[in-house]
């Protein structure tokens, strides 16, 4: 987008904002795009720093007291109970810049191995499955207009029409060529992008029960066998583990995946048909299956893309012209968030804590002693856990727990119980409210630096105004606290000096941005893209796995994987399925665009949206209050009934705290590789509220 | 552990333990009688129809490292006293727990004709029966399918698949009569008749005739003869209990065993096809699988696990696997259900299409659904889940009624004024009016003024029509909106005013 200071800030709006033709919004903003300016000046911008007092109400204080008081209370918090007593809790939504200042930060001066971020919540799961395959981890693996020229898109469990609306500008081709199949459970506004376009034949929208994509995934691919449709020669050149993997899926027959999805044969074996034609080793345009949230965030959520990469890579897909598997990132920075050191298990570029060489290399760059660095800590469910236990202390960094994490209920307890919470934020999040020391900070307007989009291109983001009050970046934050903490460590504040040393760090890593600069971005054509792995003098790598794999071998590693069920699976006292997901004008926790108000005026609050026989059952008229209790919690909303959403199972966003706050209901259980939590299936009851009598209720005495 | 059996349930069995069993307590060998590696014996009447390769076929392979696996070999007998299997290449095998998983064979009823053991008289039930029945089609001129079950109806379908002529010959009055109700089975056989697979039930085999060695006809309990070059016989299972009878294991019509699988003898335990549980056998693959997850969890001292969470069991649906014929049944029939039952029934013998629901206690007991792609896997996973159903069961028969209709985007002058037309901008038609009427005369005007259309695009068409047709119905509106009294009202532009010609 152009942004162009407003002449009158005081009039509402910091900058105002206009849509530019750039290869991947293609001139589109959605409603949150050309609100964003609203944002800078939110009526209860956050601009002095706030420490609690006496009285517990935040007040206003001085940078140097707030400083110093989180500096005392966490040099006696190491002190009694050792360094890693302090958690780091970051986001998503970070530049490159601070998300690598923030991992280092945390290793060199906090030298806590607790560090992870609210990515685990949502790329874990991909980034999990796409490392195991590939060896490597990059969203997209191609340029996202390579879209355009496919001839078949198979779409799991994302909603891109309405969390990321000019993405569908790319879906064009592929819609009129009638090869979008979206896989879910609700007719969402992307699935209703199957609809027959004009004269064509429209795709196809497969509308399985929640929690049983992976057994979709492997019934496509035990057709693709059974139809003799496989790649043998891409195969045997280009993989391993094949025969397993085809013997694996030999017990998923067709109408044994019927029954257990509920999408019929016909429509199994029409999705089948359409990739394998469209696969260029068949002489197709090119196929390409992507998954979302709802695919990932499930107790089996890395062997579901495993699941579906493995039916890339028997197709022949990834490395051939507008082919393979890509995973469609959820935050602004979601992909460069995940490569930088905010993960609990890894270091910049990358690279993995555990490995010497990588620590030895990080450590040089950061002038520190390799062996002064913390190794693996936990994932963010599991870091959540300690909080009030081992942990004892938590900084966050651009994220809201309180309304993002599962079990957000039981979440708020434990951060309660913590001798220091400190919240980096500029608007008074939930979880900043609940803070000891909040410190305001800049944002996208207000700042310099990059972020890496869903095809790992590099994007600068360029300052446009200053910021309001006394609101400083993290880098100045995270250097200030270095400082006061006694660190030797330098810490710049200019984001392209940041930028650099991210680059020296990440050089010869997996996401290597050795070759980039700020200048370097700011010098070409930005439509031409600066993609990672970008070594020096590179220019960038738009389009992997043309010729190998980023394994030792070159070969991509397919893995046999089985399905689980959902954790909190249906029973006679909860009998419906919860899914939960976005709308398309508010965004993640709300804490941003519930700010907007017009984006309120669209969408102003929760709603639980179920099918009319449902409501039916349980007397509830549209616009009644309904009840969707776990054994976890309840959320009361709005009944909102639709015959587009399976009648076992209901949906409501997750954007709204209070009453309609749907992960208060939702499942902490984790993936046991990725981390991720099942945020997407989990057992409910539902009630009109007026009728709902809380099932457990706790004696206070 | 031995285990005599690489079938389907054989093969669960071990590959359930040895995932369980991960501090590798057990030492794992399994005996398997055919040359093959293990496969997916559910699927041969798909290949016999050409509808699945081979290669689908191969389960996974017992890891070497934790199972040694005697391909090829029989279990010749079992001495219980010394703990032994003695098995068909000579060598014993000592063990621990043995379990039996022999499963069964097909059952071919003594008919005259049939001792001389003629050519092109086969059963399925291996891999190498569906290669030698596949073979004989290919020069086949008429098949006889004797049995009208689940099985002889799929190889039937596959055969005609294949270009044979096939009749299925069934004693009992109609088909399936094991799964289900007359009605049912009529439109079924008419539904295969329009396959060209002829049906003739009522009535059975009493005579196979061959000539120099090859089958050539069969001849009917009413004196019909039918010419056969291929014959199939599909007449049910037997349990394969021979070892464990020889070795004094209490066997009825399988290897008797309790609730927990035990059978008679010590140490030797029997699951699948081969074994005749307290609760009955169905010759199904499901319950057979459960029973090795049984039988695990209780040799690794695990609580058994419901997987359904709801109790108690219900018998398993049945699925007709078959290109043209859609045929899945369930728990109650409708002849089956009691007074106070919810039954409904469809019968569109134009369509061949036949529907049973039977609704108890406001749970969907019994369904069978023929000719109803659209609902059959949405009722089973209802039954099978046990997922709430509509207040008014007959809207389970509407296909769709999960997805449901999809609502139709409203004519540009008939949506109401408060519709949301641009979804991304979230911009209203009423919105777009008004911006109209301020002089947006285009759909880039509009769009400048309102920002509809500038996030997917999507809704591009639908902007154009409402400009049009507000150009249309008012010119020179837009053009002087300051030039005499304008209806701002949106209602009123609602009602379509291109009368004037």
């Amino acid at each position: 987008m152009t942004l162009t200071p407003s002449p009158a800030p005081d009039a509402g709006e910091g900058v105002s904002v206009a849509p530019r033709a750039f290869p991947t919004s293609k001139g589109g903003l959605c409603h949150k795009g050309w609100t964003s300016g609203s944002v800078l000046r939110a009526p209860d911008r956050i601009t002095e720093p706030l420490v609690r007092n006496a009285a517990g109400d935040l007040e206003p204080t001085t940078w140097e007291h707030a400083l110093s008081m989180i500096a005392g209370t966490v040099r006696s918090i190491q002190a009694e109970h050792g360094r890693d007593a302090i958690g780091v809790f970051g986001g998503g939504g970070l530049t490159n810049e601070k998300a690598y200042q923030l991992g280092k930060f945390t290793r060199t001066v906090l030298r806590t191995k607790h560090i992870d971020y609210n990515g685990r919540f949502c790329m874990s799961s991909a980034a999990a499955a796409s490392n195991r395959a590939f060896g490597i981890d990059r969203g997209m693996p191609f340029r996202l207009d390579d879209l355009a020229g496919t001839g078949a898109v198979l779409l799991l469990g994302s909603n891109v029409a309405d969390t990321m609306p000019p993405f569908v500008q790319h879906l064009a081709g592929v819609r009129e060529r009638g090869g979008l199949i979206v896989v879910d459970p609700r007719r969402s506004a992307t699935a209703a992008l199957t609809d027959p376009v004009a004269a064509g034949e429209g795709g196809l929208h497969l509308q399985p029960l929640p929690g049983t994509d992976q057994t979709l995934l492997l019934g496509l691919l035990h057709l693709v066998v059974a139809d003799g449709l496989t790649d043998e020669e891409y195969l045997a050149a280009r993989t391993t583990g094949w025969d397993e993997v085809r013997r694996s899926v030999s017990l998923w027959w067709p109408s044994r995946v019927a029954a257990t999805t509920g999408v019929p044969e016909e429509q199994l074996r029409r999705t089948a048909a359409l990739l394998a034609a469209a696969s260029p080793s068949r002489g197709g345009r090119g196929a390409m299956i992507l998954s979302g949230r709802g695919s990932e965030q499930h107790t089996d959520g890395t062997d579901t893309v495993t699941a579906a990469i493995n039916l890339a890579l028997a197709l022949g897909l990834p490395g051939r012209p507008a082919s393979g598997y890509g995973c469609l990132t959820g935050q602004g920075n979601g992909q460069g968030g995940r490569e930088h050191g905010q993960k609990a298990d890894q270091l910049p570029g990358y690279r993995m804590i555990d490995d010497p060489a990588a620590r030895a290399h990080v450590a040089g760059v950061w002038g520190v002693d390799p062996d002064s660095l913390p190794g693996k800590g936990v994932p963010a469910v599991q870091l959540l856990g300690k909080l009030g236990g081992e942990v004892k202390a938590l900084f966050v960094h651009g994220a809201n727990v309180l309304v993002s994490a599962p079990d957000a209920t039981a979440v708020r307890r434990r951060l309660e119980q913590l001798d220091l919470l400190v919240v980096c934020d500029f608007v008074p999040s939930e979880t900043a409210l609940l803070a000891d020391v909040v410190l305001p900070v800049t944002q996208w307007a207000e700042e310099e630096g990059t972020m890496t989009n869903l095809e790992g291109r590099v994007l600068r983001r360029r300052k446009a105004i200053d910021p309001p009050g006394q609101a400083r970046s993290e880098l100045e934050i995270l250097a200030d606290l270095a400082r006061a903490l006694g660190s030797q460590v330098h810490f710049d504040t200019e984001p392209s000096l940041v930028f650099d040393e991210l680059a020296r760090a990440s050089a010869g890593g997996k996401a290597d941005y050795s070759g980039l600069s700020h200048a370097v971005l700011d010098a070409e054509d930005s439509t031409r893209g600066h993609y990672w792995p970008a070594p020096a003098g590179s220019g960038g790598t738009p389009r992997l796995f043309a010729r190998r794999f980023a394994h030792p071998d070159g070969r991509a590693r397919m893995v046999a994987v089985s399905p689980g069920a959902p954790e909190d699976d249906l029973r006679r006292d909860a009998p419906v399925y919860l899914v939960t997901g976005r709308v398309l004008a508010q965004y993640q926790s709300g804490a941003q665009t519930r700010r907007v108000e017009a984006l309120n005026a669209v969408a102003p609050a929760a709603f639980v949206e179920l099918h009319p026989h449902l409501a039916r059952l349980h007397q509830i008229d549209d616009g009644d209050d309904v009840a969707v209790t776990s054994v976890r919690g309840t959320a009361i909303a709005r009944a909102r009934i639709t015959g587009t959403i399976r009648p076992d199972t209901v949906f409501m966003p997750f954007h709204w705290p209070g009453d309609g706050m749907a992960n208060a209901v939702t499942n902490d259980a984790t993936d046991p590789v990725s981390g991720m939590p099942e945020f997407k299936v989990c057992a409910v009851s539902i009630a009109r509220a007026d009728l709902f009598v809380p099932a457990q209720v706790e004696v206070l005495v | 552990m031995v285990v005599v059996g690489a079938g389907m349930v054989g093969h669960r069995f071990v590959d359930e333990l040895v995932r369980g069993d991960v501090a590798g307590r057990f030492e794992i060998e399994l005996v398997g009688a055919e040359e093959y590696e293990p496969y997916n014996r559910i699927l041969l009447s798909e290949v016999l129809a050409g509808r699945a390769d081979l290669r689908a076929l191969g389960l996974p392979l017992p890891p070497q490292e934790r199972v040694t696996f005697w391909r090829g070999v029989a279990a010749d007998s079992i001495d219980p006293a010394s703990r032994q299997v003695l098995l068909s290449d000579g060598s014993r095998r000592d063990y621990d727990h043995l379990v039996l998983a022999t499963g069964a064979r097909a059952f071919v009823p003594p008919l005259p004709g049939l001792e001389s053991a003629p050519k092109h008289v086969h059963v399925l039930r291996t891999l190498d029966d569906t290669r030698n029945i596949a073979a004989r089609a290919m020069n086949a001129k008429h098949a006889v399918v004797l049995g009208g079950g689940l099985l002889g109806l799929e190889a039937a379908c596959g055969l005609r698949r294949r270009g044979v002529p096939v009749t299925v010959v069934d004693l009992d009055t109609h088909l399936m009569a094991t799964q289900l109700d007359q009605a049912p089975a009529r439109m079924l056989a008419a539904q295969l008749r329009s396959l060209g697979v002829d049906v003739v039930t009522g009535t059975s085999v009493v005579e196979v005739i061959s000539a120099y060695d090859e089958i050539v006809a069969v001849r009917l309990t009413d004196e019909r003869l039918l010419a056969a070059d291929l014959m199939l016989v599909s007449c049910g299972i037997r349990a394969e209990s021979a070892l464990a009878a020889d070795a004094g294991i209490t066997v009825e019509r399988g290897i008797v065993v309790d609730e927990d699988l035990r059978t008679s003898q010590d140490r030797v335990y029997a699951i699948g096809d081969c074994a005749q549980p307290p609760s009955g056998t169905t010759g199904l693959l499901a319950p057979g699988w459960r029973q090795a997850e049984q039988l695990v969890a209780s040799f690794l001292g695990r609580d058994e696990l419901d997987p359904s969470g709801v109790g108690d069991e219900r018998p398993e649906p049945v699925k007709l696997k078959a290109a043209g014929v859609d045929l899945v049944t369930m728990g109650v029939r409708a002849s089956q259900a009691c007074d106070h039952d919810r039954v409904l029934s469809v019968s569109d013998g134009g369509a061949r299409r036949h529907v049973d629901l039977v609704v108890r206690d406001g749970e969907l007991v019994g369904v069978t659904v023929l000719g109803f792609p659209e609902v059959s896997a949405a009722l089973t996973l209802a039954y099978d889940r046990r997922t709430p159903l509509p207040a008014d069961p007959l809207a389970l028969l509407v296909p769709g009624g999960s997805s449901g209709a999809v609502e139709e985007t409203p004519s540009p002058m008939r949506m109401p004024g408060s519709t949301t037309v641009c979804r991304c901008t979230g911009v209203t038609k009423k919105q777009i009016v008004t911006a109209w009427e301020q002089g947006a005369a285009t759909v880039d005007a509009v769009a400048g003024a309102t920002r509809a259309t500038t996030g997917c695009g999507g809704c591009k068409e639908v902007v154009c029509g409402l400009v049009d047709w507000l150009n249309a119905s008012d010119p020179g509106t837009a053009a002087e909106s300051d030039s005499g009294p304008v209806s701002t009202a949106v209602t009123e532009r609602n009602i379509p005013v291109r009368t004037t010609t």
